[in-house]
């Protein structure tokens, strides 16, 4: 693709686009239901205030009505209240508790695939250990998650959600997430795949020729592809926290959105997705910037420093 | 490495065996015997009985009839967007990959099961399926599909490996369907649609006892029809509790196994030369 930045560009655009576009969507779903929106909170047979209802929580003037008034107030950090799950209570309370807990989990569980993909690119983690990984990786997150909420109740038994085991469970978890449905062996097999192309580049043999390390050369100009797999794993482990927290009942976005799912509680479902879609975004962006960055400044031709001029006037001078 | 007319047996093998169970699945479970409660597969051939006396093959035979067709479909959805996406590289428009490369970007940008969440709201509760969750699965892993086959292609030579063939005076037909996706898509589409159709499997497990856990209804089937992921709930308690249910579990392991190794030997069997 000759234009650079178009990459980047689409990227930095879907990004702004993503958190608006997922509540709108969401919004649009609300209403392509069969009835009123506002039944859904309060059916007509069984409260009586239905109407009132529907004017106080912006249901009655239509998609837009509700859309711009939630945007507003999401801007203003009040995602509105809980339409079912926890009918009334404010989304931004759940969303308060459950995304600190998220953030450990995902971080947690970003600790293997980094150091996977550290090990596959220094090559301490060999070729041969791929199989093993991959097979590893065969393990569905569901499958693997029961195994490890056996293990919680086996050592906790009653008294299984005191702050330890919590932690156990984050933990857990964040093993859950870096090791099934091929997390791991995705990280080393990526990284290990990419740096291998880039090992067969000219400037990479010119550069050993001079007996510099391969490494330090080639991470510049790979670093775009990695901040692209870094995305990519990412993603991988927010799409995992949900069945992850579910089953290892761990209070998180991933499990506030199963239950506002499973509940049409589009109260939470609105404000879990778009915090999904937030992080996202972030993830987008920063991948935009990493081009943006190595376009602009590693990518540009080398300025020969002066005294390196100097000297090959003098070689052809003499 | 197995040797590939081996894998295409055993994986076709497994596919006939998910079939055959999901072919001849009964409509509902059959009338509860107390009197056989939690039977091993020793008294109860072959996979034993629930909680309630009843065989657990019917729950083998509910769960593949639920997962089978949107499976094979969904495997089908991305087969052929990776068919799609190498030939239109070969077409060699930057046009086209830059219209490819945006769809996949903004299909790509969000964590799957987010979208699948959202699509699963849709689903009036009369007419739950796993159908509409596979196809949405299946758009979500096409941009992948389309990569991959686009970079097959681009090594291939993209247009000028067309124009060349071409020039030997072979056929469009013959140049785009056997040169290009017989002898050198079929790797990735076969593995790529492989592994779309034991990714669904998996989704549909992990929806049913996602619901299962908290005692709602599963997005994937009706409520009179019963999962692998059940298998996966009797099966539980024997892990932690003095249950005798282990035998649920290792037969909920069992298909999900067989899926796995399904979809592992038909790409094996694939591989390219």
């Amino acid at each position: 693709m000759k234009a650079w930045w178009l990459r980047p560009a689409v990227r930095l655009l879907a990004a702004i686009v993503l958190p608006f576009a997922v509540p709108a969507i969401i919004t649009a779903l609300i209403w392509a239901l069969p009835g009123d929106p506002a039944e859904i909170i309060c059916p007509r047979e069984i409260c009586g205030g239905t109407d009132a209802l529907a004017a106080r929580w912006n249901l009655d003037g239509g998609p837009w009505k509700f859309f711009s008034a939630w945007v507003q107030g999401a801007l203003r950090g009040d995602f509105g209240n809980s339409w079912r799950l926890q009918q009334g209570v404010p989304v931004a309370d759940l969303l308060r508790e459950a995304v600190p807990t998220t953030s450990i989990l995902i971080l947690a569980g970003l600790v293997p695939l980094v150091l996977g993909a550290i090990g596959a690119a220094t090559g301490i983690i060999p070729r041969r250990a791929d199989p093993a990984a991959s097979a590893i990786g065969l393990v569905p997150a569901v499958v693997f998650a029961l195994l490890c909420a056996a293990l919680i109740e086996l050592n906790y038994g009653a008294e299984s959600f005191n702050l330890e085991a919590t932690r156990f469970r984050i933990l857990l978890g964040a093993v859950v997430l870096g090791f099934s449905d091929g997390a791991f062996a995705g990280a080393t097999t990526g990284v290990r795949a990419l740096f291998r192309t880039e090992l067969k580049q000219r400037y990479v043999g010119v550069a050993l020729l001079r007996g510099e390390r391969p490494l330090v050369n080639m991470l510049p100009n790979v670093t775009p592809a990695l901040a692209g797999q870094l995305r990519a794993r990412v993603l991988h482990l927010l799409s995992g926290t949900v069945v992850v927290e579910v089953v290892l009942r761990i209070n998180g976005i991933g499990d506030l959105l199963w239950g506002g799912t499973l509940l049409q509680d589009f109260g939470v479902v609105l404000a879990a997705a778009t915090a999904f879609a937030a992080l996202s975004g972030a993830l987008l962006l920063l991948q935009a910037t990493t081009e943006i960055v190595v376009a602009l400044v590693v990518r540009r031709s080398p300025v020969i420093p002066a005294a390196v001029v100097d000297q090959a006037q003098r070689r052809a001078a003499s | 490495m197995i040797p590939r007319k081996l894998a295409l047996g055993i994986g076709l093998a497994c596919l006939v065996v998910l079939m055959g169970l999901g072919l001849l699945a009964p409509a509902h479970l059959s009338v509860p015997d107390l009197a056989r409660v939690y039977e091993g597969p020793g008294d109860m051939f072959p996979f034993g009985s629930d909680q309630r006396g009843r065989p657990l093959l019917e729950y083998a035979q509910q769960g593949a009839s639920v997962i089978l067709f949107p499976s094979l479909f969904a495997g089908v959805v991305v087969g052929a967007m990776g068919v799609v996406g190498g030939l239109l590289r070969c077409v060699g428009s930057a046009r086209v990959d830059t219209a490819v490369q945006a769809f996949g970007e903004i299909v790509g940008s969000l964590p799957r099961m987010v979208v699948i969440l959202v699509v699963a709201l849709l689903i009036p509760a009369g007419d739950r399926g796993l159908l509409p969750l596979a196809l949405a699965w299946a758009i979500l892993a096409s941009p992948g599909a389309m990569d991959e086959a686009a970079s097959v292609a681009e090594r291939l030579g993209g247009a000028r490996f067309v124009e060349a063939l071409r020039a030997h005076g072979f056929s469009w037909s013959r140049v785009f369907l056997y040169h290009i996706v017989l002898l050198n898509l079929r790797p990735v589409v076969v593995r790529q649609a492989a592994e779309t159709a034991m990714q669904v499997t998996f989704l549909e497990i992990a929806l049913s006892y996602l619901a299962a856990q908290e005692n709602q209804s599963s997005f994937t089937h009706a409520d009179d029809i019963k999962s692998w992921a059940n298998l996966l709930e009797i099966g539980y308690p024997s892990l932690v509790l003095d249950v005798p249910t282990s035998h649920a579990l290792v037969l909920g392991l069992a298909l999900v196994g067989l899926v796995t190794v399904m979809s592992l030997m038909l790409s094996s069997a694939a591989r390219a030369r």
